[in-house]
């Protein structure tokens, strides 16, 4: 049984709300008076939440009951979701940067589009988007090296550039295309894109998996051809081929793998003379 | 203003005061005889008073430094300052913002920092820096031993003319002294390469690194600098490196009349016995015994504290080897006819067996080398450990309780390899006070710092603990948090800091050294000089100066040459 | 007429020192050594020139005091809530070290043209390092000479004959005892005075850079072509990068703007990094403002970042995408800026410069630009390098001291003057 939060903005936002403290952690043991004094930030003022925001609904001492429902134009709230270990978070709109960053646990599922940075460092736990998502899925900060590390990403729409750089682990999947550099610098984990990439997949990856069903430009001349697949798993779920298979990046002497359908990427017939 | 510090136990070395209770006036930002009117009283009853803290080597302003900056922002992302009524905000951890560095020094009763390493066609850069830096009194020594100019000039013997030229530089520059960095080596790096002995000859300026730290130390004396020359030896965190360390020493041993004729820095890094990285151990008693054997050397330790670190020398070829093994991210900045840079971040860790025998190595000197006059405690910021990281130093210095404690959880192969174990010497309160100021300020020259005597810049820390009830041996926790926060921060003979809190905003010096070299040898050797400078480098003669008034506040030391 | 020796040239990032300057009645009559877009500079800044202070109150323009317009900036940006401070590439590191006091005490952002130009450089460094050196060590050392993506014939004229294929070092005297190679998507100036001009196809720098490392590492590439070059000469390449004394890759706008971006210029860091394994390499930025370098430098030392830093919660954070002034305005997210001598309604993609024309901009400059005939207020100042002194860095950050050659008009001060004004009055001194 969850305790719904009902979440309206009070007018149109305009400069960035930085609000980390809407999440199930932050919630959980107060009553909606204490939640409209929480401080969030509104570009360089620090207001509460009750200042930007109409709040409804039922709270919950336990964190996995708490269930936040966000309706309107977030596309200027920040780092919803931040570090949330359970519950729910439902967005009926747009969402803007870092949401569900470092998350562990929990489920956020969002009608509408997410910009940038979505489930940054994320280490367990769900995110949904319907719509479609920013750049730099899982990725870490400006000059860390270790992104995502679990849970699991679906994003129905299409995703930007960077999709999974520097992830360690978990799963990312888009339903729809995504831009350029999937699975850069990619350590471990999974990514799997059902529509078409711009390219460059997995530039200086080490490790783990990027599954391309629709097109692919070029592969990486730092890649060499391994083989023809007929199948592949993804996070345990059956993905059919058939796929050519990839190894590199040798620029990085990485063992990561790119399986990249043969059905939609004729043009890269020609290295099936590197068959042994 | 005038202050009263009174029922203080006062440690000042320099003036052989050894935690009497004495009372300290100052006026004007001088300490003086007595003070008498309106005076602030500061009751420091059960406290130490000591002069404020003086680090002749820590890498704080610069080029390399900002490059180092721009290359970490992961790391300033983890410690941030916010302003304040009285701070600027900032930026910490392992290379930390400008304001922020200042800050934090003055808050641990540091006073007087010196800049390790200038490149002089980038000094400006330095001095724009140091600008920018509140809190403290400052100077920057300049890398000079791979200048071709001056290689030119070793190379045949010219001393007279290098050192008019070494003298026309500083004062160019502002700068405080002749720095030397991998001498010969750095040179080759210019193709990728280096130099592995002191005899090794350096294409095509037909020298060796052993003639240019000769060379460099007979013009030292010969310009009569405050300092003497600060050597960063050859193969510098090298396995096996402890015989060039002792060789560097040894090379200028005949040179000396009886006085301190060479400083060598970061010697942890110079103390390396063994011939890999697998049998690595510690040469700290072979080193120890050859400075205690001649006292013609000061040494700086350059200690590892495990946690992050950003090393950043001038030592390009070291650099890139550091990059190699750790794989982590290097920049590399060479400045033309003079000198290199290289920053690769790094991390100290107690169970790596290289790490934990690196620790070992900067005690086993502090705790062997008997003259605390000539060992000083340094961390070499930020290659080993942060200057923040000084009152964990003090506390391993004075306590082998607290190095125990370390001992328990390194490596174990390496533990079974250190003599550190078996060091039971722990060092006073008087002692500390030698190896963080007086015995540092004296190595410098700075004859108003490091002491409390009529006349000495009022340039005082006091730190909440008290000496006769504490056994610094058995309660060095207690020493670590008293010198982490000084109780009382007093700089120019005004209260900057309270309990560890900067109170009030204020900008120090920067020194440097204005060396009167006669006339007609400096006309001589510069119009010399002049087309080869344009030749060598891409700026005019005149541009590569820097005027006084780019200074903040500049406090020049008139220098009467030996020339 | 007086000369005036040894002038530091004010236009780009190659920040000339040798420049002569002949006065005569406080106007400039006489400019040799300068290339002609510093010659261009020196005699016609005049131009254009705004000479009084300025307000807009209600769709006219008013001119007032200095005073009055000091005030109105204040109140412009005291109450902002998320106010923006951009430009800083083409006056001095002595301006910038108050716009940033500034922008900390008002929790606003301050960014520099980094973010349009080189911003990618900077966080390709920040991911991977760099191995470069001064411009010197090119000239003297440099057997190797490699432009990619850059022009410099055209943006930065003499950088070959002060620098790289046509100067005079101690160890490489000639030209002859140079290779000069050109990468590039057309034939550009530069490519015709080349040895080797690499045509690229566009957008596949990326690709290309791979294959020259995996190349350079004894990597057999499985393709024919790489970027529309044959794999043959990709591999004839890799051994001239390996076999030179030292090798100097030179990048500009080519690389750092298309697509890929920071990750292309990564991907040269990388490469040159490599082959430092087997010889000697650097590699430089081509910087185009004069003074970007120092602006970069500046700001990173007081906030750690070197562009791109809000300050609004009251300690610098960095962002690139989140913090950067172009994708500020592009969200229509600040409501004041204040610009010092730079024009982004000119440089903006339109949407955005209409956005940026919606809010109270206060920009500080010497001459009319779009940006100042759309500003609230607009400060006058003088150039640096000609009527006001100020440091500068090259744009391998050696720092120069840029002189006053002549008088400004009567009244006009400096950015930095004018900046501390605006400090001063925000901090109720």
């Amino acid at each position: 049984m969850s305790n719904e939060i009902f979440i309206k903005p009070k007018y149109d936002f305009k400069v960035p709300i930085d609000a980390s403290a809407i999440s199930p952690n932050e919630f959980s043991g107060k009553s909606l008076e204490e939640i409209k004094a929480i401080k969030i930030w509104e570009g360089n003022k620090e207001k509460t939440i009750g200042d930007l925001f109409i709040i409804e609904g039922n709270t919950s001492s336990e964190i996995k009951n708490i269930k936040i429902i966000l309706e309107g134009d977030f596309t200027k709230v920040r780092r919803i979701g931040s570090n949330m270990s359970d519950g729910e978070i439902i967005i009926k709109g747009s969402v803007g940067f870092y949401l569900g960053e470092k998350m562990s646990g929990g489920k956020i599922l969002v009608e509408g589009n997410v910009d940038s940075w979505l489930g940054s460092k994320m280490k367990g736990g769900i995110i949904e988007v319907y719509g479609n998502a920013g750049d730099f899925i899982g990725a870490p900060y400006r000059g860390e090296t270790k992104g995502m590390r679990g849970g699991t990403i679906i994003i129905h729409g299409n995703a930007g550039n960077e999709v999974g750089c520097w992830m360690i682990g978990g799963l990312i999947k888009v339903k729809g295309n995504c831009g350029l550099f999937p699975g850069i610098h990619m350590k471990n984990g999974t990514i799997l894109v059902y529509g078409n990439t711009e390219g460059r997949c997995g530039a200086l990856m080490k490790g783990g998996k990027i599954i391309i069903l629709g097109k692919v430009p070029t592969v990486l001349p730092s890649f060499t051809f391994e083989e023809i697949r007929s199948s592949v798993k993804a996070n345990g779920e059956k993905i059919d081929g058939p796929f050519y298979v990839f190894t590199g990046d040798l620029n990085e002497e990485g063992s990561g793998k790119i399986f990249i359908s043969t059905l939609n990427n004729t043009h890269l017939k020609f290295y099936e003379k590197y068959i042994e | 203003m005038k202050i009263l510090i009174k029922n203080g136990y006062v440690y000042d070395p320099l003036n052989k005061i050894d935690g009497e209770i004495m009372d300290i006036t100052i006026e004007n930002g001088k300490i003086v005889e007595s003070v008498s009117g309106e005076v602030i009283e500061i009751d420091a009853k059960n406290m130490i008073v000591m002069p404020g803290g003086v680090d002749l080597h820590s890498h704080i302003a610069g080029s390399k430094v900002n490059a180092g900056r721009l290359l970490r922002p992961e790391d300033h992302y983890k410690d941030v300052e916010k302003k304040t009524n009285v701070k600027r905000s900032g930026v910490g951890h392992t290379v930390p913002s400008t304001f922020t560095t200042g800050y934090r020094y003055s808050e641990m009763g540091y006073t007087t920092v010196m800049e390790a390493a200038t490149p002089p066609l980038k000094t400006r850069h330095t001095h724009e820096e140091l600008n920018d830096m509140p809190m403290i009194d400052k100077a920057c020594l300049s890398v000079l031993d791979n200048n071709w100019i001056v290689l030119d000039y070793l190379s045949k013997n010219e001393l007279e003319k290098c050192a008019a030229f070494i003298g026309w530089i500083l004062n160019a520059i502002k700068g405080y002294g002749i720095k030397i960095v991998n001498p010969g080596g750095v040179e080759l790096w210019g193709w990728g390469k280096n130099v592995k002995t002191i005899d090794d000859q350096v294409p095509p300026f037909n020298i060796t690194p052993r003639e240019i730290i000769r060379g460099l130390c007979k013009v030292n004396k010969m310009l009569n600098l405050p300092h003497t020359i600060h050597l960063h030896t050859n193969n510098l965190g090298t396995p096996g490196n402890y015989r060039t360390l002792i060789e560097s020493m040894k090379c200028v041993s005949d040179l000396s009349d009886g006085s301190i004729i060479l400083h060598v820095t970061h010697v942890q890094f110079c103390g390396y016995k063994g011939y890999s990285w697998i049998t690595l151990s510690s040469g700290a008693d072979e080193i120890a015994k050859f400075v205690n054997e001649n006292k013609y050397v000061t040494l700086d330790l350059g200690q590892i504290v495990f946690g992050d670190a950003t090393t950043m020398t001038a030592d390009g070829p070291f650099q890139y080897i550091l990059y190699s093994l750790s794989k982590n991210k290097w920049i590399n900045a060479d400045v033309e006819a003079e000198t290199s840079a290289g920053i690769v971040p790094y991390r100290f860790k107690k169970k790596n067996y290289v790490n934990a025998i690196q620790w070992s190595i900067g005690l086993e000197l502090a705790l062997l080398i008997k003259d605390p006059w000539r060992v000083f405690l340094t961390t070499d910021h930020p290659n080993a450990g942060l200057f923040t990281s000084y009152p964990k130093l003090i506390a391993w210095l004075m306590s082998n309780k607290a190095r125990e404690k370390i001992l328990k959880k390194v490596n174990k192969r390496a533990k079974s390899k250190m003599i550190l174990p078996s060091l039971e010497r722990e060092y006073s309160f008087y002692e500390i006070a030698i190896v963080t100021r007086a015995g540092t300020a004296k190595a410098l020259g700075l004859k108003n710092k490091g002491h409390l005597g009529i006349g000495a810049d009022a340039d005082i820390a006091i730190y909440d603990i008290n000496p006769k009830e504490i056994d610094p041996s058995k309660e060095y926790k207690k020493v670590r948090r008293a010198f982490r926060k000084a109780a009382y921060t007093i700089k120019d003979g005004k209260i900057v800091c309270k309990n560890g809190e900067i109170v009030e905003n204020i900008f120090g010096r920067t020194y440097w050294v204005n060396v009167d070299i006669p006339k007609d040898l400096l006309i001589s050797t510069i119009s010399e000089v002049k087309e080869k400078f344009e030749e060598y480098y891409t700026v005019k003669m005149e541009n590569y100066a820097i005027h006084e008034n780019e200074l903040l506040k500049s406090a020049p030391l008139k220098i009467n040459s030996n020339l | 007429m007086k000369t005036i020796n040894n002038v530091v040239c004010s236009f780009c990032g190659c920040l000339c020192d040798d420049i002569e300057v002949s006065i005569e009645n406080n106007k400039i009559v006489k400019v040799k050594n300068a290339c002609s877009l510093g010659i261009s500079k020196f005699l016609n800044y005049d131009k254009h020139r705004i000479l009084k202070p300025r307000i807009r109150k209600s769709n006219e323009f008013i001119n007032v005091s200095l005073e009055e317009a000091i005030d109105e900036c204040v109140e412009i940006l005291s109450n902002a809530s998320y106010p923006i401070i951009y430009g800083w590439s083409n006056t001095s590191n002595e301006a910038l070290r108050i716009g940033v006091e500034i922008a900390e005490l008002i929790g606003g952002v301050i960014d520099n043209t980094t973010s349009v130009c080189h911003g990618p450089t900077i966080i390709g460094v920040q991911d991977i390092g760099e191995s470069t050196s001064t411009l010197g060590q090119v000239k003297n050392r440099a057997d190797l000479i490699i432009y990619w993506g850059s022009n410099p014939l055209h943006a930065h004229p003499r950088h070959l004959s002060r620098y790289t294929a046509l100067s005079k070092g101690r160890f490489v005297k000639t030209r002859k005892e140079r290779k000069v190679i050109v990468v590039d998507v057309r034939k550009t100036a530069t490519a015709n005075i080349a040895d080797i001009f690499i045509q690229i196809k566009p957008n596949s720098d990326y690709e290309l850079l791979s294959a020259l490392r995996y190349a350079v590492n004894n990597g057999e590439i499985e393709q024919d072509e790489v970027a529309g070059v044959p794999v043959e000469k990709i591999e004839e390449l890799a051994e001239i990068m390996i076999s030179c004394k030292f090798g100097a890759l030179m990048f500009g706008l080519g690389l750092t703007m298309s697509p890929g971006k920071h990750r292309n210029i990564e991907a040269a860091i990388a490469l040159v990094t490599d082959l430092n394994k087997y010889t000697k390499f650097v590699i430089l930025p081509m910087r185009g403002h004069y003074n970007v370098t120092g602006a970069n430098n500046v700001t990173c030392w007081i906030t750690g970042y070197p562009f791109a830093v809000d300050f609004s919660k009251g300690y610098p954070y960095y962002n690139p995408g989140e913090t950067t002034i172009a994708d500020i305005i592009a969200r229509g997210e600040c409501d004041a800026a204040l610009i010092v001598a730079s024009d982004p309604i000119s440089h903006l993609p339109i949407e955005s410069a209409k956005k940026l024309s919606k809010i109270p901009i206060i920009t500080i400059d010497p001459h009319e630009t779009p940006t100042t005939k759309v500003s609230k207020v607009v400060i006058p100042s003088s150039y640096v390098g000609i009527e006001c002194e100020g440091t500068a860095y090259r744009m391998d950050g050696v720092p120069l001291r840029l002189k006053k050659i002549v008088d400004p008009p009567d009244g006009i001060v400096s950015d930095e003057e004018i900046l501390k004004m605006i400090l001063s009055k925000l901090r109720g001194d």
